[in-house]
């Protein structure tokens, strides 16, 4: 019957902070105690190599996952999509959503994900509570969601082929290999790349056009894909500055708007009063950003010249958006 | 000294007390103890609301420069970086804030001050600061242009 089950994966933050540690573990031995549920723990997954087996791992689970990690819910699972792990995005209820009284949100605009299955994958961010009850709370609230789901979808559902042979109880699960903790759990190198929302990415090509690291590249149908991760500028978010549609997430980066939090143009998400509060402006720091990293590269600095002015020469004002307008109001401020 | 001003963001009345300097990035400062401390102005509570999480990417000790990045909020309503509202010296962070940012809401003149510094720049330096009426007639100048602009977004 493990197919019924909901596989749950714990991520674990980078680094040996102790009190991290200590919430993964009494969550992992909380959920174990569950039943219908499959429990695994990975290392951080922003940081899982293809060839990892944590990422092996996540790639052979194909039914509805929960994951528990140490980032936004929004980069989490578009960083899983990118590695083709895909499904649909499992709405959490930890966080009551940003704003009650604004009205419903518009349909996002971006491209969307292509080749998506039948399945959802809840992100769940570990910084959303400081005790493992409230998360063992929503990962069993899940759990029932995706069995109503199931039932209600299929009531008649035939059994996988792969159930009709007869197992010994000491066989392992057939539908997924095994790996083991230690395998698992191994400790991998830190890496630093884009993660594209494609909720919210609209295929612009800004973002292709700036970088001059060639870490974007396009795939057989033109759409942008983040293509030599590791060829990104660890420390650099200077791309997701100059994204329109705030798409471009680093996961790992300590502002939350570029971390992947709720925060943008669309609907319901909180403002960003950066500006208002005396931060420069956008293009400029990471034209900076981008100047700093050609520098060490040997390169030469190309300041504004370079993958930028597009947006600006192009645009007719009437055609601004609202957060336009908001960042062209508070430029005038002068701050 | 000024008395104290109440600038009108709608129906919600902005208390600007008198007796405090003000910078362009919405803090107010006062003289402690030979420190300038600093807040955040009752304009600015009102555009942020209820503070949810502070966090401060420099450490006391640490010398920094105005505008200089030097933190981070998020509220109910909105994220921003916080930036220096002036040049100086750390010396000290609000550490009850830490442990529980709602003072920031509940008292945001008194008992949710920000940080504390020493500076050379002097508290009446009309670049750094400005008086009482003097913010005032900085919102009631950008107010339009700032309402407009954020009203899709509150």
């Amino acid at each position: 019957m493990s197919r019924a089950k909901l596989t749950v994966v714990i991520s674990q933050a980078q680094g040996k902070n102790p009190a991290k540690r200590a919430l993964e573990e009494s969550l992992a031995a909380a959920l174990i105690m569950e039943s219908g549920l499959d429990v695994s723990i990975v290392p951080y997954l922003y940081d899982l190599h293809p060839d990892h087996t944590g990422r092996m791992f996540l790639e052979s689970i194909s039914g509805d996952m929960a994951v528990l990690s140490w980032m936004y819910p929004r980069a989490a699972f578009w960083l899983l999509d990118r590695d083709k792990i895909k499904g649909h995005f499992g709405e959490t209820r930890l966080k009551p959503p940003v704003d009650e009284d604004d009205g419903e949100a518009p349909p996002p605009k971006g491209i969307g994900a292509l080749d998506v299955p039948d399945r959802q994958i809840y992100c769940i961010d570990l910084r959303d509570a400081n005790n493992h009850a409230s998360f063992v709370e929503e990962v069993l609230r899940i759990a029932a969601e995706c069995r109503e789901r199931r039932a209600a979808r299929q009531p008649a559902a035939l059994p996988a082929m792969i159930e009709l042979g007869i197992r010994k109880a000491s066989d392992p699960p057939v539908e997924t290999p095994v790996f083991s903790p230690e395998q698992l759990l191994q400790t991998p190198d830190r890496r630093w790349y884009p993660v594209i929302d494609y909720s919210r990415c609209t295929n612009c090509m800004e973002c292709i056009d700036f970088c001059l690291f060639g870490v974007y590249g396009v795939d057989t149908l033109d759409r942008i894909m983040v293509d030599n991760q590791d060829s990104c500028k660890k420390g650099c978010p200077a791309c997701s500055r100059v994204c329109p549609e705030h798409a471009i997430i680093f996961p790992d980066f300590k502002t939350p708007a570029i971390a992947g939090a709720a925060v943008g143009p669309i609907g319901n998400l909180k403002i960003d009063l950066t500006k208002l509060f005396g931060g420069g402006d956008a293009l400029a720091i990471a034209a900076l950003e981008r100047d700093r990293e050609l520098v060490a590269d040997g390169r030469g600095a190309v300041g504004l010249t370079v993958g930028i002015p597009k947006r600006q020469a192009d645009k007719a004002p009437a055609v601004k958006d609202d957060l336009d307008s908001l960042m062209d109001s508070l430029d005038a401020l002068e701050l | 000294m000024h008395e104290d001003l109440t600038f009108p963001m709608g129906k919600f009345p902005a208390v600007l007390l008198g007796d405090l300097r003000y910078s362009r990035n919405h803090m107010w400062s006062r003289a402690v103890e030979g420190r300038l401390r600093f807040g955040f102005t009752a304009y600015a509570i009102r555009l942020m609301q209820d503070v949810y999480f502070l966090d401060w990417h420099v450490s006391a000790g640490d010398a920094i420069e105005r505008l200089q990045e030097i933190g981070h909020i998020e509220t109910s309503k909105a994220v921003s970086d916080l930036f220096a509202p002036v040049k100086g010296t750390i010396v000290e962070f609000n550490a009850e804030l830490l442990k529980d940012p709602s003072a920031i809401n509940v008292d945001n003149y008194h008992a949710g001050w920000l940080f504390d510094l020493t500076t050379d720049a002097l508290t009446d330096d009309a670049e750094a600061t400005m008086s009482c009426p003097e913010y005032y007639a900085f919102l009631d100048q950008n107010w339009e242009k700032t309402q407009n602009s954020l009203k899709g977004h509150m």
